[in-house]
C-alpha cells in the first residue's frame, strides 16, 4: 500500500514516466503476489 | 528540462489531433468522476470499518489495491492533461493501466464472490443494499471496464482538456486528487495497524494486531 501512495505521489508531482510505469508494474506483481500468497485452496464448487 | 516541454507541447500542437470542446470537457471531467468515485468508496469502506466495526479480510484490502491501480491510470491522464504534455498516447497508456488495474481488482472480487456462492452461505460482513461489499466492488469494476471501453471508442476525438491554471475547475481538479491521495495514505496507515509487524494481513482479522502487540497482548 506504501507503494501505491509513493506511485500515486510520484504522478502528482510529474515523476519521469518510465519510473511510474515501473513502478506501478511492480505494484501489480506485487499485488498477484499477495493474491496467490492468501488464497491457498481450491474452491469445490460443481454445478 | 524545460525545452522537453515546450518540445512536447509543440509536438502535441502539430500533431492535429482534435482537443479542447465538448468531448475533452466531458472525458476530462470523467475521470475525475472516476477518481471521485473510487475516493466515495473507499472512503465508505472506511465506514463499515470504524464506525461498524468491520474489520477488512486479505481480499478486501486487495480490492481496495485493484482500484487504487486503477484511479492511479486516470491520475495520470489528469495529471498529464493539467500540464499540456497529454498525447494520445499517453493517454491510452492511463487508460491501460485503468483497464489492468480493475482486471486486477474484478480477479480478487470474483474470487471473493465465488467463496460465498453456495446457498445458505451467509457471505463475509453485512450487506449494503442487498448486496456484500465484494459483490459491489466487483460491479464498480465492471463500470470502469465499459468507462475505459467507451473513452477508447472516443479517443480520436475526447482527449482531455485540463482547465487553465488558476481556475476554480483547476481548484476543483486539486481537491479531488487530494482527496484520493489523502484516502490511500489513510489506507496505509489502516493496513499498518491492521497487520502490526506482520508483513502480510491475517486471514480473519478481528482488531488491530499493532495495537496488540503493542500492548503485550
Amino acid at each position: 500500500m506504501i507503494l501505491l501512495l509513493v506511485i500515486a505521489l510520484l504522478i502528482w508531482r510529474g515523476a519521469k514516466r518510465g519510473l511510474i510505469l515501473t513502478l506501478w508494474f511492480v505494484g501489480v506483481v506485487a499485488m498477484i503476489g499477495l493474491f496467490r500468497y492468501h488464497v491457498t485452496s481450491l474452491l469445490d464448487l460443481s454445478f | 528540462m524545460a525545452e522537453v516541454v515546450i518540445e512536447e507541447t509543440r509536438i502535441i500542437e502539430e500533431s492535429g489531433e482534435p482537443r479542447g470542446g465538448v468531448w475533452g470537457f466531458i472525458t476530462y471531467w470523467g475521470l475525475h468522476a472516476w477518481v471521485l468515485a473510487y475516493t466515495v468508496v473507499m472512503l465508505s469502506a472506511f465506514f463499515i470499518q470504524f464506525v461498524k466495526g468491520e474489520f477488512p479480510c486479505p481480499l478486501c484490502m486487495l480490492q481496495r489495491y485493484g482500484m487504487i491501480l486503477a484511479t492511479c491510470g486516470a491520475l495520470f491522464v489528469i495529471m498529464q492533461a493539467r500540464r499540456g504534455v497529454l498525447t494520445t498516447a499517453r493517454y491510452a497508456q492511463g487508460l491501460g493501466l485503468g483497464l489492468i488495474g480493475v482486471l486486477a481488482g474484478a480477479s480478487v472480487s470474483v474470487r471473493q464472490i465465488e467463496l460465498h456462492i453456495l446457498p445458505g452461505d451467509p457471505g463475509y460482513g453485512e450487506p449494503f443494499l442487498r448486496l456484500h461489499l465484494y459483490t459491489w466492488a466487483f460491479v464498480t469494476f465492471a463500470i470502469v471496464m465499459i468507462y475505459v471501453g467507451l473513452m477508447l471508442i472516443l479517443m480520436p476525438r475526447g482527449i482531455p482538456q485540463a482547465p487553465p491554471a488558476g481556475s476554480t475547475a483547476r481548484t476543483v481538479s486539486t481537491v479531488i486528487v487530494w482527496l484520493f491521495i489523502g484516502v490511500v495514505a489513510a489506507n496505509v496507515i489502516a493496513i499498518i495497524f491492521l497487520e502490526g509487524f506482520a508483513p502480510v494481513l491475517p486471514d480473519d482479522p478481528s482488531g488491530y494486531t499493532l495495537i496488540d502487540q503493542i500492548k503485550g497482548r
